[in-house]
């Protein structure tokens, strides 16, 4: 195992066994026969192997996911239903880790802190995937708001997040049924939809029978 | 397709489609009533969800009665609508929430990580990601593997719990709609519970596949798919690819009298077979778990549904199959107590009247078992049925429920049977397998 990777795993277990992180950078260093300079070497701060599990975790499902045979085949749509998939999946593995470090942040607006490095990992993900969506004409090119698609899959995932920490069911059934569902409407959002088809009704009407508009 | 509702006045609807178009509408009403719940909650924080519940109840009943076809009639005639009701308000609940649309690609995948821990692709050698065909409760996919033509069966996330918290929920205010008390339809309602929750319960399913279609070999004309139950899980099934026609699409091709009796008979023995030589017995006779295969054979792919007899259920219940005891006063209404039908608080009046009624209609209703042979395409037997069934509807002593449990789901199947050998216009042998009246003790 890699140092960083030892660091990483060695501060999660101290977290969950202690539940509370530990007493200062010297003390876990000296804990992992390293001192206090090194661990710098790899971390910043406690925060900052927090971020690190979150963000290798999602490029990790990344990778994996790309990997699938299938890949190429999907439409945007599945391959973000992919992505949180597999996320969840993989996430499983460290969830008493995910309640006690999401649980401990102060509810604030906006994500939270330890989430950013992960978030701009899924972001360039739903950037590319969204691009690739417009492109093919399965999503619907609207002026200003394409570019805040990839802002809607963020609150998604925040909401999927948040509703898998309170998910009792087995195996995270109603999870999947979550994602199932609300990346679904998303996406039938991002459609073309008759909200357009109504917008451009109007925009005809505007221009053709002399009707002012009342906006 | 509003042809197909509007037809569902005077045939219980057959088709998946025609089924389903009654089952989106609800579908639809029952989202709209959800949203319509949180846009006033939005404006009014400690709003309930009671008047969600009734709403949605409301919506279902509706669509329900919109579905009394024949068979809610005969129902009646058994005074059986009450307890037969529930059954169908539960399946009309649980089809109304699952008439999702189709699980994604990356959803398959995901549920196959989890049952097999691999993609469906490293399971077999080839599965389609786009499904072939919808299941109740599920969906079914075309695979292959070693050069066999597999169907697997997926199981849709989380129906087997919102089933039980979803008839929890909404229970009271159907038994309001139904114009009883919960405490009198509660043993029914449980009873349909318990069978709703086994149908998603694939590893049961599975073993009972197996042990039926084993059970079962010796029939002719009988067809059962191998399934693999090292393939399956308890949210898949993976069993053999059965080539065939559903029995709306086989009686388009103007199958002849002959064929139309082979698949009716093989479907009489079937059901027959069950019934009195397993008691237990595939308790959905509804025409989509079945196909007619190429050779012509009844192929019999579903058993989701398992009705088991109890001994003290079953004697009493096929005694009446033999004319002597219906003629025998005493005998008949030991039988009618043992089931309920006539309850020790009856008073004399009432006892008189309900051993009247309800052996003129199994009188009725037990023609084919008495006959030896039976033309099920008589439409006179099944508008005697029915004609009876309505005149039973208005007299005021069959309000109540009576009867046991076991009444719900048999006589949906016998029922069911009746119904599927009239549409093939089959006439059958009744004789071949009789019930077993000889206690084994």
């Amino acid at each position: 195992m890699e140092p960083k990777e030892k660091l990483q795993s060695s501060y999660i277990n101290y977290v969950l066994l202690n539940g509370e992180q530990p007493k200062s950078v010297f003390v876990f260093a000296r804990e992992n026969e390293l001192s206090e300079e090194e661990f710098y070497n790899y971390f910043g701060s406690f925060e900052g192997i927090e971020q690190a599990v979150w963000k290798d975790l999602m490029s990790l499902t990344i990778g994996e996911v790309k990997n699938q045979e299938v890949w190429p085949e999907y439409s945007a749509r599945e391959k973000v239903l992919s992505l949180f998939f597999s996320f969840f999946e993989l996430l499983k593995s460290k969830r008493s880790f995910a309640a006690f470090n999401l649980g401990k942040q102060r509810r604030s607006m906006g994500s939270p802190k330890v989430l950013q490095g992960l978030k701009g990992e899924f972001e360039r993900f739903s950037t590319e995937v969204l691009q690739e969506g417009l492109e093919s004409g399965e999503l619907m090119d609207r002026p200003l708001l394409s570019k805040r698609y990839k802002d809607a899959l963020w609150v998604q995932f925040g909401f999927v997040l948040n509703f898998w920490l309170k998910d009792t069911s087995a195996g995270f059934e109603k999870t999947d049924e979550a994602i199932e569902k609300g990346v679904n409407v998303t996406f039938d959002l991002f459609q073309r939809s008759p909200i357009d088809n109504l917008f451009e009704y109007g925009k005809f009407l505007a221009q053709n029978s002399g009707i002012k508009m009342p906006f | 397709m509003s042809e197909n509702i509007r037809k569902e006045q005077n045939s219980i609807p057959t088709g998946k489609v025609q089924r389903s178009a009654q089952f989106v509408k609800t579908g639809i009403k029952v989202g709209g009533n959800y949203v319509k719940h949180y846009s006033k909650k939005l404006f009014n924080p400690d709003l309930s969800r009671d008047g969600l519940n009734e709403e949605n109840a409301a919506d279902i009943y509706n669509s329900l009665s919109k579905l009394k076809g024949s068979a809610l009639k005969v129902a009646q005639m058994l005074s059986m609508d009450k307890n037969i009701l529930p059954a169908a308000y539960a399946n009309q609940f649980s089809q109304s929430q699952y008439n999702a649309p189709p699980l994604s690609g990356p959803l398959i995948v995901q549920t196959f990580r989890k049952y097999y821990g691999k993609s469906p692709d490293k399971v077999f050698d080839k599965f389609d990601l786009k499904s072939s065909n919808a299941a109740s409760i599920g969906q079914v996919h075309q695979a292959m593997l070693n050069g066999k033509k597999l169907a697997v069966k997926i199981q849709y996330p989380g129906v087997g719990e919102a089933i039980s918290s979803d008839l929890k929920l909404v229970k009271p205010f159907a038994f309001r709609l139904l114009g009883m008390s919960e405490k009198e339809l509660d043993i029914y309602m449980r009873e349909v519970e318990e069978r709703l929750l086994e149908e998603t319960d694939y590893e049961l399913e599975v073993r009972r596949s197996i042990e039926f279609s084993k059970a079962c070999a010796g029939l002719e004309h009988v067809v059962f798919p191998v399934y693999y139950p090292e393939l399956s899980s308890k949210r898949t099934i993976t069993m053999d690819w059965l080539e065939g026609m559903h029995l709306k699409e086989y009686l388009q091709t103007n199958p002849s009298q002959e064929d139309r009796n082979k698949i009716g008979q093989a479907l009489w023995d079937f059901y027959n077979f069950q019934e009195h030589e397993l008691r237990a017995v595939h308790a959905d006779p509804h025409p989509g778990n079945f196909l007619i295969t190429p050779d012509k054979k009844l192929g019999i792919i579903d058993f989701g549904c398992i009705k088991e007899m109890p001994d003290d259920f079953y004697y009493p219940f096929f005694s009446f199959t033999e004319k002597s005891v219906l003629q025998n006063k005493e005998e008949t209404l030991k039988a009618f107590r043992a089931l309920e039908m006539v309850l020790p608080t009856d008073s004399p009046a009432q006892v008189e009247f309900y051993l009247r009624n309800y052996s003129e209609m199994i009188e009725l209703f037990t023609k084919p078992y008495t006959s030896g042979v039976f033309d099920f395409s008589r439409k006179e037997f099944f508008e005697q049925i029915y004609a009876y069934g309505e005149k039973i509807a208005r007299m005021p002593e069959f309000k109540q429920a009576r009867g046991v449990k076991h009444f719900i789901y048999i006589n949906r199947t016998n029922f069911g049977l009746y119904q599927i050998l009239h549409e093939l216009k089959a006439s059958v042998r009744t004789d071949t397998y009789l019930p077993n009246l000889q206690k084994a003790s």
